[in-house]
């Protein structure tokens, strides 16, 4: 290892390596010999803006979670991540994706088994927002009285993504990042552990989510594959035998969530979130 | 430019162009009331999504100003080499954008946490200082004729506020960028504000040089004809330690080696930056007012190179004129 790779090296670790452990007490003894004393108070301002950014990062792409356990909590929750899970990329919009892994398995939250869910959900919400643009082709439709629809699929939203949860979670986002459904309604549900599954998808610049039924989820699951519109009716069909496809076509169209009819090959526009 | 696009501020005067960080709380601010600006500048990581409204609002300010692309991310200082990734995002926005310059730093933050070379790489979010040694100068060299020759044109690299000092040394930091800028055809951004940050935490630490003093010779060891872009903000003194936290107004004192920057440099594109407690825009403009007054005495081209770099530190002929070639070509 050359001599800078080793300066960088031990710099990264006395900076990321969690406070208190063996590797970080290493990791800062090396640098005290690297760099003109003194160092504490320079590393330490170091540190500091690192913690101020992921909790600002962290905070802006999980504004319920962060809700949910108060400022503080998710304050140290993000300093703690930033230690265990530290960005991989110099763009810390992508850093967050293994948030809903780490809540899952802290078990201070175990009080909040909802946590990661959420955190999934708002996941799906923050990649939406940034997942490329996509305009609707009304005329496209065409094709679905024109062509074989087991040679045809749907063009989804930018950010298109369904999340299932053990408990209403597009519900509890909605409470908290708007009016409806009132808070009190979701608590209970939350109580009885009612399961959701979370769509996710993006409106003109706007990130959504809300709840959807399982012939629905079904449906969207194949066409986000990419597979033929035929394929996503029998899985919607299997799922809920009372699917209504035409009904649930004309509200996708009008939510922006479907943006037109292609070719079974063509990629859609959605991302996997 | 659009018809109803505002008038750039230079045009009624002989100063440099004065221009102001874009940020979150004056997206709409801006685009609405559109004010007398040169350019505007804005982090190039914030809007490395392929799609979505902050795509759409950069495009938006975009058409009614020269946008100055700024990086903080590119870790062009890092011994394991720059992210591919980071690189292909960089490309796709100033493909995307056509900005008037391309910036980021001489720091790192992208490394391996530990020796196993399995155990993958990390960015450390910040940016983190790198020695003034000639390993570290080679490893710059490369990284910014990997960008530059990627982006095919020249870049400007700024100068850090550092809170950590590296024992090991072979040049002065203003040595270490007129090498960078000779080598590699690339230009600098002088951080005004930054090198005062630098003077004041080495006299808390025992330095004896007066701060304005030691500035004043950083700024005149400096190759004033590379200089593409200078950078004012404000900081805090914590008693202990002062940090470049851009919360506040330039202090008197940058102000003053602005005056003397601007002097030997010119009338180079001058940015006002206020990422922490980002006040209303007035404030901003008000300080974009201030360096362009400031800046209307200061010569349009650049005086002759002074002082330590072109007495001690002269390129040879050849080698200049292969790094000035490889500037041409990128620039094309």
């Amino acid at each position: 290892m050359s001599t800078l790779a080793l300066q960088q090296q031990t710099l990264l670790g006395a900076l990321l390596r969690g406070p208190g452990n063996q590797a970080a007490r290493d990791a800062q003894a090396r640098l005290q010999s690297l760099v003109l004393e003194p160092s504490s108070r320079g590393l330490a301002a170091y540190r500091a803006n690192g913690h101020a950014l992921a909790e600002r990062a962290l905070g802006a792409a999980f504004p319920v979670v962060r809700a949910l356990v108060g400022d503080d909590s998710f304050g140290a929750l993000a300093r703690a991540f930033w230690h265990r899970h530290p960005p991989q990329r110099g763009d810390l919009v992508c850093w967050g994706s293994d948030l809903p892994g780490f809540l899952a398995d802290d078990p201070q939250l175990a009080d909040v088994p909802y946590l990661a869910d959420t955190a999934r959900v708002e996941w799906a919400l923050h990649r939406a927002a940034g997942a490329p643009d996509a305009d609707a082709d009304p005329a496209s439709f065409a094709l679905l009285t024109q062509q074989d629809p087991g040679a045809l699929t749907l063009r989804l939203a930018p950010g298109t993504a369904v999340v299932r949860s053990s408990f209403p979670v597009a519900s509890l986002i909605n409470a908290h990042l708007g009016d409806a459904p009132p808070m009190s309604e979701v608590a209970a549900r939350l109580h009885h552990r009612e399961a959701e599954q979370a769509l996710v998808w993006r409106r003109a610049m706007r990130p959504l989510t809300r709840p959807c039924e399982t012939g629905e989820a079904a449906l969207l699951d194949v066409l986000l594959h990419r597979r033929s519109l035929v394929s996503a009716l029998d899985a919607a069909l299997a799922t809920n035998p009372g699917f209504d496809f035409s009904v649930w076509l004309t509200q996708a169209v009008r939510d922006g969530l479907v943006l037109g009819a292609c070719p079974g090959d063509e990629r859609t526009a959605a991302i996997q979130p | 430019m659009t018809a109803t696009a505002p008038m750039p501020a230079s045009r009624s005067h002989r100063g440099p162009d004065v221009g102001i960080g874009w940020r979150h709380p004056h997206y709409a601010a801006l685009l609405e009331r559109r004010p007398a600006m040169d350019f505007i500048e804005v982090h190039s990581e914030n809007f490395f999504v392929p799609g979505g409204a902050a795509l759409a609002v950069l495009r938006e300010g975009r058409a009614l100003y020269p946008v100055s692309l700024h990086g903080v991310g590119l870790s062009l200082g890092s011994a394991c080499g720059v992210d591919p990734w980071h690189l292909d995002q960089l490309a796709q926005l100033v493909d995307a954008i056509d900005p008037v310059r391309v910036s980021d730093h001489a720091s790192f933050a992208r490394g391996a946490l530990d020796s196993d070379p399995g155990s993958g790489l990390v960015h450390g979010t910040d940016l983190l200082p790198i020695p003034f040694t000639r390993e570290a100068l080679d490893v710059l060299c490369a990284n910014v004729q990997q960008v530059q020759e990627r982006l095919r044109r020249p870049i400007a690299v700024e100068n850090l506020s550092a809170y950590l000092r590296w024992r090991d040394a072979d040049l002065g930091e203003p040595q270490f960028l007129a090498e960078l800028t000779r080598r590699t055809g690339c230009q600098l951004l002088v951080d005004v504000n930054n090198i005062f940050v630098n003077a004041l935490n080495a006299q808390l630490w025992g330095d004896g040089a007066d701060p304005l003093d030691a500035c004043r010779a950083w700024l005149d060891a400096i190759p004033a004809d590379r200089v593409a872009e200078i950078h004012l903000a404000g900081h805090i003194h914590c008693g202990d330690i002062v940090i470049d936290d851009h919360g506040s107004r330039v202090c008197p004192e940058v102000w003053s080696l602005y005056r003397h920057a601007i002097g030997r440099f010119g009338a180079v594109p001058t940015l006002i930056e206020w990422d922490t407690d980002v006040p209303p825009l007035a404030v901003l403009l008000d300080e974009a007012a201030r360096a362009r007054a400031a800046g209307r005495r200061a010569p349009r081209t650049p005086v002759a190179t002074t002082g330590a770099v072109a007495a001690g530190a002269a390129p040879a002929r050849s080698l200049q004129a292969r790094a000035d070639l490889r500037s041409m070509e990128l620039a094309r």
